[in-house]
């Protein structure tokens, strides 16, 4: 059973098409929702949710039917959208276990696993203020919270990581990588930031116009670079450099200094980078090919196809 | 060396049955977000000011007859019933004065029931959980609908009971028919309260601008609709619920003439000409706040 099935969804506001034909059907524990503002991610959401139906098409999450049962799709979802999505006089931990009760718990179970989770999501004595108190950090966490505060299956989130300060950013996306690799609740998470999908997801949805340019693993979006490999040293050797262009091949400093980013030439095999190493009598600790960082692969999927 | 060590709990899987109805979350959050105002312990005290009034006034009446019921004393009752009044009239004018005691409680609690939704963007977070339309509406219903329930329908029940607990005895079966017209008629005040508030805060934009609509409101057309039932134009006696609510209950605890202790208590003028127009007319605006409610809610959810 897919993690989403959606096939043949299509969504209109008035001049707007929101969603044009979405097909696709993913798996994973992390998805990332990428896309420039106004690809349709928000609605894509929001029509997994049953929160808006869509014109045309078949939309099914967790093996539901999302058209025909919305309120069992919601019950097994966790959603903390981008807006403000609070309710002003209420404290964080009023709020979120609001949310657990909202999806059946009992106020006592609802309280204790509120708790739980602004222990998780790094909420300290703040919760006990009114939210709108909080900076907009303490409300990403707090929405966060609410999304996960009944144990849902899948968890939204919606650009949960804009406004954060680096700090903050880096203790989110941490959380999504222990959801992911814990046994927590599969996450889509929705952004425009390619780091934030990069660091803590397994599979991506890329989204222009309405339209679907991408789905599938990272790893498939992210082809090897022809010809391009990373090759570390023992120590910093700046005689494989020589080596290597002696070799015919070209090698350019990487990250640090024991690093090196080298081009074969046309035809040639890595072969020739073990023989450069061994004519500079130089040990080689790592050899891997490169591949296109996700900037890279994420323009090159919306390019691809709007051409 | 021994050291405190802290160990992160982590994400844990959530077992056991949800049974909880959402509807009663909402209904709750209302309270406590109203409880915590000023304005509403005060109209409350108000309230509680009222009903020691009407007790007060109940029980002197009751005592008074006990006392007079006894032997060459009883000659005395037709007199004393003119000066204390009947349990009819207590009841009857303890509901209408509560009832616009009750629209300053429930305006200052659930002004905001809908408005502060709206505004606060938190349409998104109920609908993201599994509730329904019907959920939410009935959520914010049950929530106003409490209120007029505490400080209206549940004392005119206990004002009753007290009647008949302390009644001299061939009093008592005079008595018990009264508990369906006292209470139900304080039932159709708290229903036109609760509908009437609840949709304005459907149609409003601030919860202030509602309360302050929501009072202001009930108390000019209730002003304005006696000036101009007495000015001869009987039609518009029909637009003031108050007035509406007035002679529904007078008509239903078949109150008489006012005695001098109800003629001391502000708003018992008299009733609007038919009862079962002013019915009518209540049962408009109770289905009227409620189209709004709906309205609203189709308007601002569009699945679910």
């Amino acid at each position: 059973m897919a993690l989403l099935e959606l096939t043949d969804v299509s969504k209109r506001y008035g001049a707007t098409q929101a969603l044009d034909a979405v097909s696709c059907a993913l798996d994973g524990r992390a998805i990332g929702l990428l896309g420039p503002n106004g690809a349709g991610k928000t609605t894509l959401m929001k029509v997994l949710l049953g929160l808006d139906a869509p014109d045309t098409g078949l939309v099914r999450v967790l093996g539901i039917d999302a058209r025909q049962a919305p309120t069992e799709v919601r019950g097994r979802l966790g959603y903390a959208a981008e807006g403000p999505g609070r309710l002003p006089g209420l404290s964080g931990l009023e709020s979120v276990a609001l949310a657990g009760e909202l999806c059946g718990l009992r106020r006592r179970t609802a309280l204790l696993r509120a708790h739980d989770m602004l222990d998780l999501v790094g909420l300290d004595e703040a919760r006990y203020r009114l939210v709108e108190t909080y900076s907009t950090g303490m409300h990403q966490r707090v929405k966060v919270a609410m999304a996960l505060v009944h144990d849902p299956d899948l968890v939204l989130l919606d650009e949960p990581t804009s406004g954060l300060d680096p700090e903050s950013r880096d203790e989110l996306l941490d959380l999504i990588v222990h959801l992911r690799e814990g046994g927590g609740p599969a996450v889509i998470l929705s952004t425009h930031l390619l780091h934030d999908v990069e660091r803590t997801c397994d599979a991506v949805l890329i989204m222009q116009r309405g339209q679907v340019r991408f789905a599938g693993p990272i790893a498939a979006l992210q082809q090897p670079a022809t010809g391009r490999w990373t090759v570390r040293t023992a120590f910093p050797a700046p005689a494989l450099a020589d080596a290597l262009r002696a070799h015919g091949a070209m090698a350019a400093p990487g990250e640090r200094p024991e690093a090196w980013t080298v081009t074969l030439p046309p035809g040639a095999d890595p072969t020739l980078i073990w023989q450069a190493a061994a004519s500079a009598q130089i040990s080689v600790v790592h050899l891997a090919p490169q591949t296109d960082s996700l900037e890279q692969a994420f323009l090159g999927a919306i390019k691809e196809t709007a051409s | 060396m021994m050291r405190d060590e802290v160990h992160a709990i982590g994400y844990r899987r959530l077992e056991g049955p949800r049974p909880v109805w959402p509807g009663w979350p909402i209904a709750r959050t209302l309270w406590v977000l109203g409880w915590r105002r000023r304005a509403t312990k005060m109209s409350l005290m108000a309230c509680f000011g009222v009903f020691g009034v009407h007790g007060v006034w109940l029980v002197s009446q009751l005592m008074a007859r006990r006392y007079l019921n006894l032997g060459p004393r009883r000659g005395l009752l037709t007199g004393v019933d003119r000066v204390v009044g009947s349990v009819h009239e207590v009841l009857a004018a303890y509901v209408s004065i509560q009832f616009f005691v009750t629209a300053l409680v429930i305006a200052v609690v659930a002004s905001g029931a809908i408005a502060d939704d709206r505004r606060a963007g938190a349409f998104e977070l109920y609908f993201s959980r599994p509730l329904t339309r019907l959920h939410y509406a009935l959520g914010k219903l049950l929530g106003a609908g409490l209120i007029p329930f505490g400080t209206l329908v549940f004392p005119t029940f206990v004002l009753w009971l007290t009647a008949v607990g302390i009644a001299p005895p061939g009093m008592r079966s005079e008595l018990w028919w009264l508990a369906v017209p006292a209470v139900g008629s304080a039932a159709l005040g708290a229903a036109t309260l609760t509908a009437g508030i609840i949709g304005l805060s459907a149609l409003g934009e601030r919860s202030l601008t509602v309360c302050t609509a929501f009072v202001a409101g009930l108390l000019l057309m209730s002003g304005v609709c006696e000036g101009l039932v007495e000015s001869g134009f009987e039609a518009w006696g029909y637009l003031s619920p108050e007035r509406d609510l007035r002679t529904v209950v007078d008509w239903l605890l078949q109150v008489g003439h006012d005695s001098l202790s109800a003629s001391l208590l502000p708003g018992r003028p008299d009733g609007n000409g038919s009862p079962a127009l002013s019915l009518l007319a209540l049962g408009a605006w109770i289905a009227a706040g409620l189209l709004a409610l709906t309205w609203r809610i189709r308007r601002e959810v569009r699945a679910g």
